[in-house]
């Protein structure tokens, strides 16, 4: 190889790392950032379910903080790398969308969608090839939240909420029915999805205990379309 | 079913098909990166086999080596060339790793036969020029890392391609040169070696045949130095001492043939 071609090739090299080095500290960032929410969002488990919206509040302006590394990683990025890169940022990327999802669960009961994830996290249509979130670590989220949840379904019943577990278990059952539509490769998702099955019998488990009990207003099974017969038939 | 339960259905049924057409465009490209392998690999079996033909002009028979490679590995182009459209835009880093494999075995066979053509090493943008349009667009960017660990399996090739030639006509030149060569190698992928993770392991490797063609070669000037032999004596002495290079076998047999060896020149 004459001199020209090795620093050619070594310039090209020295450049890479230079990009790599630059990305790591926005993924760090990142990583404060979601560290501070899940923090914060661990306290769901001892907080009164009329304390939460608060709680909430308090987690929203860390989401918006995401808009400026979200920016700084997309302006890092070359046209059509994001693949190349996107490992150095997906662990704290899943975080913050486990974050989101949870936000939007407590405040509206309902599944964020990954466009609003995307939107919750300032990052735009626009910059797909560079930064965005990809299917996988959008579900990779979902299954921290469903983990997540079945533990708030077990503490919320604790603080005296009978009627949470019943709305997490619908929740739940949901998402397992989705994730059940996809051809999962084996991989790491698919190990986690495996596990699900196991988020899903201990939050129902809290919902027989609860309406075995008579705990929850029947009316909170009707309105979630809650099969409850056969727990009332034996007391 | 409620509304909320259909909502997240829709939703999965798009990942579903997303996830689905990713997964299969993957085994499509496994696939094509296997048949490269494969053709590389026959292509490198091919310039041995030539150039472990007897021939009376050693550099024409190089060079028809060469033109045999390369027609050879025009199939390889064309596997590409079917398969660009599967590695547009994003689509070649998603899945940059199926691909890398082949990739870097077409390198090993391409920059093989570059070297008895041309004798020299195959720079990056030679190599992307093969891998590109008639108009000069490339199907897609090349990675620095898989053309270096691509070279970098080149050394193992040329270890074997000075050492199994070299009781042929003109083959301990050849080795002097493979050597001097090689030797070229290792120095410049050693600047490398921090940015590409992979390319330390190699680099031992390239070490070894280094190594194994510096042995041959002292084993070459030793005697031609000692004994004023004609080239035809050398060969034949030369040849005795190759399966322990070839094979890299006990140091005892080695001990044994050099004792031999040395016998058997005292009668000249």
């Amino acid at each position: 190889m004459d001199a020209h071609d090795v620093n050619f090739l070594n310039e090209l090299l020295e450049q890479d790392v230079e990009l790599r080095e630059k990305i790591k500290v926005q993924a760090t960032d990142l990583d404060k950032k979601t560290r501070i929410m899940v923090g914060i969002l661990n306290k769901i488990h001892s907080t009164p379910s009329d304390a939460i919206p608060p709680l909430l509040d308090s987690v929203r302006p860390i989401l918006r903080g995401c808009h400026d590394t979200s920016a700084a990683i997309a302006a890092l990025v070359p046209p059509h790398q994001f693949w190349r890169w996107k490992d150095t940022w997906s662990n704290p990327l899943r975080t913050a969308v486990y974050s989101a999802a949870l936000v939007e669960f407590l405040s509206s009961g309902s599944l964020i969608s990954l466009s609003q994830t995307s939107e919750v996290l300032g990052i735009k249509e626009e910059w797909a090839d560079r930064f965005s979130i990809a299917v996988e670590d959008y579900l990779h989220g979902l299954i921290t939240l469903a983990n997540e949840l079945s533990r708030l379904a077990v503490n919320a019943v604790t603080l005296g909420d009978y009627e949470a577990p019943i709305r997490i278990s619908v929740f739940v059952k949901n998402l397992f029915a989705g994730f059940s539509m996809l051809n999962l490769k084996n991989d790491t998702l698919r190990r986690r999805f495996d596990s699900l099955k196991y988020d899903l019998k201990k939050v129902e488990e809290v919902v027989y205990d609860v309406s075995l009990r008579k705990l929850a207003e029947p009316s909170s099974f009707r309105e979630h379309n809650i099969w409850v017969e056969s727990s009332s038939e034996g007391t | 079913m409620s509304s909320e339960c259909r909502s997240v259905q829709n939703t999965f049924i798009q990942f579903g098909q997303e996830l689905d057409d990713q997964n299969d465009r993957r085994e499509r490209l496994i696939k094509a990166s296997r048949d490269i392998t494969n053709l590389s690999k026959k292509v490198i079996f091919l310039l041995h086999r030539i150039m472990n033909e007897d021939a009376q002009d050693v550099l024409k028979h190089s060079k028809y080596a060469y033109e045999r490679g390369t027609e050879k590995l025009r199939e390889v182009q064309e596997i590409y060339a079917t398969i660009k459209a599967e590695l547009q835009g994003d689509l070649f880093w998603r899945h940059h790793r199926p691909v890398s494999p082949g990739l870097q075995e077409y390198v090993e066979a391409l920059s093989f036969a570059h070297y008895l053509g041309h004798g020299t090493l195959m720079t990056f943008t030679q190599v992307q020029c093969t891998l590109s349009d008639n108009n000069g667009v490339p199907y897609f960017p090349l990675p620095k890392e898989d053309y270096l660990l691509g070279l970098s399996d080149l050394t193992g090739e040329l270890m074997r391609f000075a050492i199994s030639g070299i009781a042929r006509r003109g083959g301990r030149t050849r080795a002097l040169q493979v050597c001097n060569f090689v030797r070229g190698c290792r120095s410049d992928f050693d600047r490398f070696t921090p940015f590409v993770r992979e390319l330390r392991k190699k680099q031992i490797v390239t070490n070894q045949s280094l190594e194994k063609i510096e042995d041959a070669v002292y084993a070459i000037v030793v005697r031609s130095s000692e004994y004023d032999l004609p080239p035809e004596m050398l060969d034949d002495i030369i040849s005795r001492s190759i399966p322990r290079f070839a094979s890299g076998s006990a140091k005892a047999k080695c001990s044994r043939d050099v004792g031999s060896d040395d016998g058997h020149e005292d009668d000249y």
